[in-house]
């Protein structure tokens, strides 16, 4: 006859399920103001993508929240129950199990599903970062020690220190540095990306919200990246647009991507190109010899370098190819190059930066 | 081969062993020079502690500098380089080598019941690397100590203080160091373990020094090769990292987080070790999940090969290239959790002994969950590029390396304490200690998280006076720690003079350790014991043959051999 097998009585200790309870609400109260709280990080929103990172943190900090009271509370709440109590022999042992097979296989899955769930989450935003609309407005964004500066389209000097944005403008900024690595992040839009020498990183912002921001450096560039700040203004399309014509713009806001006509070399103005080459090419090229490196090589001997006859995609430097080399951009050994649709840099203004080096070579 | 017990036979390498070498007797032999690993453990203790305190110092220098947004004490140069050295030392001269060359040399070739570990003359060179990288090290102050942070990213350090060569040096030296130490002990734990001791008879702190030992030794090769790079750049000019003369700049960083990333694993899977001898002593009870326990620790030891992109989610890499490092990321939590729910679930049903040390393993058990968790929302991608390079990131890693690692190491010093040095610690001080610490700590490292949030960027000197509440506040809260880092030399300098003798097991501990009297023998065991079965079964016989009982063992020894609740309930 088989022995009836005694289960032994599983006592999980005074006042268990109250404190369960006692999790459940409290985390349920910290999920309520998690998700109901208008700023989850107490930071205002000036324009996206802040919205859609925000969901992330939202939901971060509850599956957060609900973790940590789980294992704080369980864990004092067993620290105080199942403490030795004063009057216990000093050879008083606990329960003697060593395993919980069916407990070890839930709180090996639920954390599992609990991280894919995360990861799918967070995937998804991250997508939608990466679809955001841009190009409406390109400016790019230069780092230095210890400073930013900015350039606009169309606009002949770059700006210091300040970047003015329209709202409602689906924007670019193409990211890089002169000389160390910078970051260039302004927390109430949640982005950032490094300033990197010979990289260009780009990130799309759309600004919703008018104000003054600070950009702050966050990456260590030496002794004053403590004070290196600049402003960022995110203002109306009007506001925008007059601030812009002070600068000396052409027009406000609008990308000048590159215009259709063909490539008419000839008609390339080599006082015009020296202009665009200052705001356009001066960041990476100098106009000395080869040699002279900042990010690219130097570019002042371009056409009459007999130690350098060929460009760096290994073609013969005759103004064709050059203009080819501008408009396609370059990637290779010697760096990366932006392409002229990416540095918002027309076919005419191609035949301008070509006329303006091969002036450079003649010299 | 002969057989100790039934289904237990020395191998070749245990059948030799009946002879003993003398205990060297000079001085120099004996404390200096000494080839025991015991003896080579608390030598890296001390010259660990010695390090602890100066990168402690400047770590209160930093709070005390930030107690005002424009900077209280030092310029913005002479701050940069306290940093630097604070993060530098801190990873390399104290966490690393305090849990893998302390504790490892001192506690894991007893605990598997050998004599030694397999090479101790290596040892005694891996340890002695240690404090001359630590004097080249420090000695960049007198030449301009190095500026750019621990992680010394070029350009920036291509272009810092001479001191920048003499830290390339030092950080190399110690990863030699580290390598020796890890092939030391994963051999040690290969080929020396007692006679029955299987795999899965090992205490948890051995299979922790198991899974950090590959890490340490794999990881650093890349260390080396980055830091020997930039050490040539800097000297000689070859451009590696300069992107002006075709370097460049993000390799160093995929080269320094190979490796630094699996070191946030060397410096937390010993801790994790620690905790799981801690714990079931204290409950007087078998670790929970002992086998997921070990397991979970190799896996995270494989794991960390595979994230170290996510350090640079922000730094230009290509995007999609951002998700794989993401996922696998957040895929660490699983083990770790399982390890966090097994040390939750050994502590519940427990007769629990709230010693210091058991309050410092739940004191981690909470600080390091919340590290995690916060780990978490740097591991997300769109919510890194918010966070990254701010103080949100200084509060999480000072969390697992504070919370995680030093916690572990207060657990474990208090734990071993009596092993080392034969005496007892003032119990009263020493939870006084804890509650200092524990609070300091946490009001330290908290009010980081909203700074960062907020928009505080870290590595700088002076901050914008919206973040001057906090900061103070965390500032003072540092003092309270280090109030509690000061009553410890007094707990440790009192316990020496004063301490009651200990006994060779003052915690009814059941690892192999504790079967030796305190300070244990030259040669540990006398005859090499032959074990039975896992430590951890409180309510049965030691599983251990042929140990000499070790004169006044105080081993409790349990009157029922199973108890389906507590005594007490």
């Amino acid at each position: 006859m088989a022995q009836r097998v005694v289960k032994p009585k599983t006592n999980l200790g005074p006042g268990f399920w109250p404190v369960t309870a006692f999790i459940v609400l409290l985390s349920a109260v910290m999920v309520y103001f998690v998700y109901t709280s208008p700023m989850p990080i107490g930071l205002v929103q000036a324009g996206d993508p802040a919205p859609t990172v925000d969901e992330l943190f939202r939901f971060l900090g509850a599956v957060a929240a609900c973790i940590f009271n789980l294992v704080t509370i369980y864990t004092i709440y067993f620290g105080i129950v199942f403490a030795r109590p004063k009057n216990a022999p000093p050879n008083t042992i606990g329960v003697q199990i060593h395993d919980a097979p069916v407990l070890e296989f839930w709180w090996t899955a639920i954390p599992t599903i609990l991280v894919v769930i995360l990861a799918i989450y967070s995937t998804k935003i991250w997508a939608d970062l990466q679809n955001t609309q841009g190009d409406v407005l390109t400016v790019e964004a230069i780092g230095y020690q210890f400073g930013f500066q900015f350039r606009y389209p169309k606009l002949a000097n770059p700006v210091v220190n300040e970047l003015h944005l329209p709202l409602n403008t689906p924007t670019t900024i193409h990211i890089t540095s002169r000389d160390v690595i910078h970051g260039f992040w302004i927390p109430e839009l949640r982005m950032k990306a490094d300033m990197v020498p010979g990289l260009i990183t780009t990130i799309r912002v759309t600004p919703t919200r008018a104000g003054e921001y600070r950009i702050v450096c966050t990456e260590f560039c030496g002794v004053a990246h403590s004070k290196m700040y600049a402003k960022a203004v995110l203002e109306s399309q009007q506001d925008f647009s007059k601030w812009f014509a002070k600068q000396g713009g052409a027009s406000g806001g609008g990308g000048g991507s590159a215009g259709g006509t063909p490539l008419a070399l000839g008609a390339g103005k080599a006082d015009a190109g020296q202009t665009l080459f200052g705001q356009k090419c001066s960041a990476c090229h100098s106009t000395g010899p080869y040699d002279q490196k900042q990010v690219g090589p130097g570019l002042g001997k371009l056409f009459s370098d007999p130690t350098h006859p060929k460009l760096v995609n290994g073609k013969d430097v005759t103004p064709q190819n050059v203009a080819a080399l501008i408009h396609d951009g370059y990637q290779g050994d010697m760096g990366v190059m932006p392409s002229a649709q990416v540095n918002q840099i027309s076919n005419s203004d191609i035949a301008n930066l070509v006329a303006y080096l091969a002036s450079l070579s003649k010299k | 081969m002969a057989t100790v017990a039934p289904g237990v036979t020395t191998g070749p390498y245990h059948a030799v062993l009946d002879h003993i070498h003398p205990e060297p007797t000079s001085f120099i032999r004996k404390y200096i020079f000494s080839i025991d690993a015991k003896v080579i453990g608390i030598q890296y203790m001390i010259t660990g502690a010695i390090f602890f305190a100066i990168s402690g110092f400047m770590a209160e220098l930093i709070r005390t500098q930030l107690l005002s947004p424009n900077g209280l004490i030092v310029s913005s140069a002479t701050y940069n380089s306290i940093y630097s050295m604070h993060g530098s030392s801190m990873v390399w001269f104290v966490v690393i080598p305090l849990l893998t060359g302390a504790f490892g040399n001192f506690v894991m070739p007893m605990q598997i019941g050998a004599r030694d570990v397999a090479f101790p003359w290596l040892n005694l060179v891996a340890f002695w690397i240690f404090p001359v990288a630590g004097v080249i090290l420090f000695s960049s102050f007198l030449v301009g100590a190095p500026d750019a942070g621990w992680t010394e990213y070029p350009p920036i350090s291509l272009l810092g203080p001479p001191g920048t060569n003499l830290w390339c040096i030092a950080v190399f030296l110690i990863g030699i160091s580290s390598t020796m130490t890890g092939i030391n002990f994963l051999v040690t734990i290969f080929k020396m373990r007692a006679p029955g001791m299987t795999f899965t008879r090992m205490p948890l702190f051995v299979w922790a020094q198991f899974a950090t030992a590959p890490l340490s030794f794999i990881a650093t090769t890349a260390l080396g090769a980055a830091l020997a790079a930039l050490f040539i750049e800097r000297v000689f000019g070859v451009p590696f990292y300069d992107p002006k003369r075709g370097g460049s700049p993000v390799l160093w960083q995929h080269m320094f987080w190979f490796y630094s990333h699996p070191a946030v694993y060397i410096m937390i899977i010993p801790g994790f070790g620690i905790i799981s001898e801690v714990l079931p002593t204290f409950a007087r009870k078998p670790i929970f999940g002992y086998k997921m326990i070990a397991f979970s620790s190799v896996a995270i030891a494989l794991l960390s090969f595979s994230v170290w992109a996510h350090h640079m989610f922000t730094s230009g890499m290509a995007p999609w290239l951002q998700l794989p490092f993401m996922i696998v990321t957040m895929v660490i939590a699983i083990p770790t959790g399982v390890k966090i729910f097994s040390w939750m679930a050994t502590l519940w049903g427990g007769a629990i002994n709230w010693k210091t040390p058991a309050l410092y393993a739940t004191g981690f058990l909470i600080t390091f969950t919340y590290g995690g968790l916060t780990g978490f929302f740097l591991a997300a991608i769109p919510a890194d590029y918010h966070e990254h390079g701010t103080y949100f990131v200084v509060a999480h890693f000072h969390y697992v390396l504070y919370g995680g690692s030093i916690m572990s190491l207060f657990a474990g010093l208090y734990y071993w304490w009596p092993k080392m040095t034969g005496r007892m610690y003032n119990e009263k001080l020493g939870q006084l200690q804890f509650w200092l610490t524990f609070i300091g700590f946490n009001a330290t490292f908290t009010p980081m998280h909203w700074l960062g949030l907020m928009g505080m960027p870290r590595r700088v000197a002076t901050y914008d006076p919206q973040f001057t509440f906090w900061n103070q506040f965390a500032s003072i809260s540092s003092y309270v720690m280090a109030a509690g880092a000061l009553l410890f030399i007094y707990i440790l300098i009192d316990s020496l003079r004063n301490g009651k003798k200990a006994g060779p097991n003052p915690w009814g501990a059941r690892t192999l350790e504790w079967m030796v009297s305190s300070p244990a023998p030259y040669y540990n065991f006398k005859k090499i014991p032959a074990v039975l079965a896992a430590p951890y079964d409180f309510g049965n016989p030691l599983p251990y043959l042929g140990l000499e009982a070790a004169p006044g063992a105080t081993e409790a020894t349990p009157t029922h051999s199973s108890h389906p609740v507590p005594t007490h309930l």
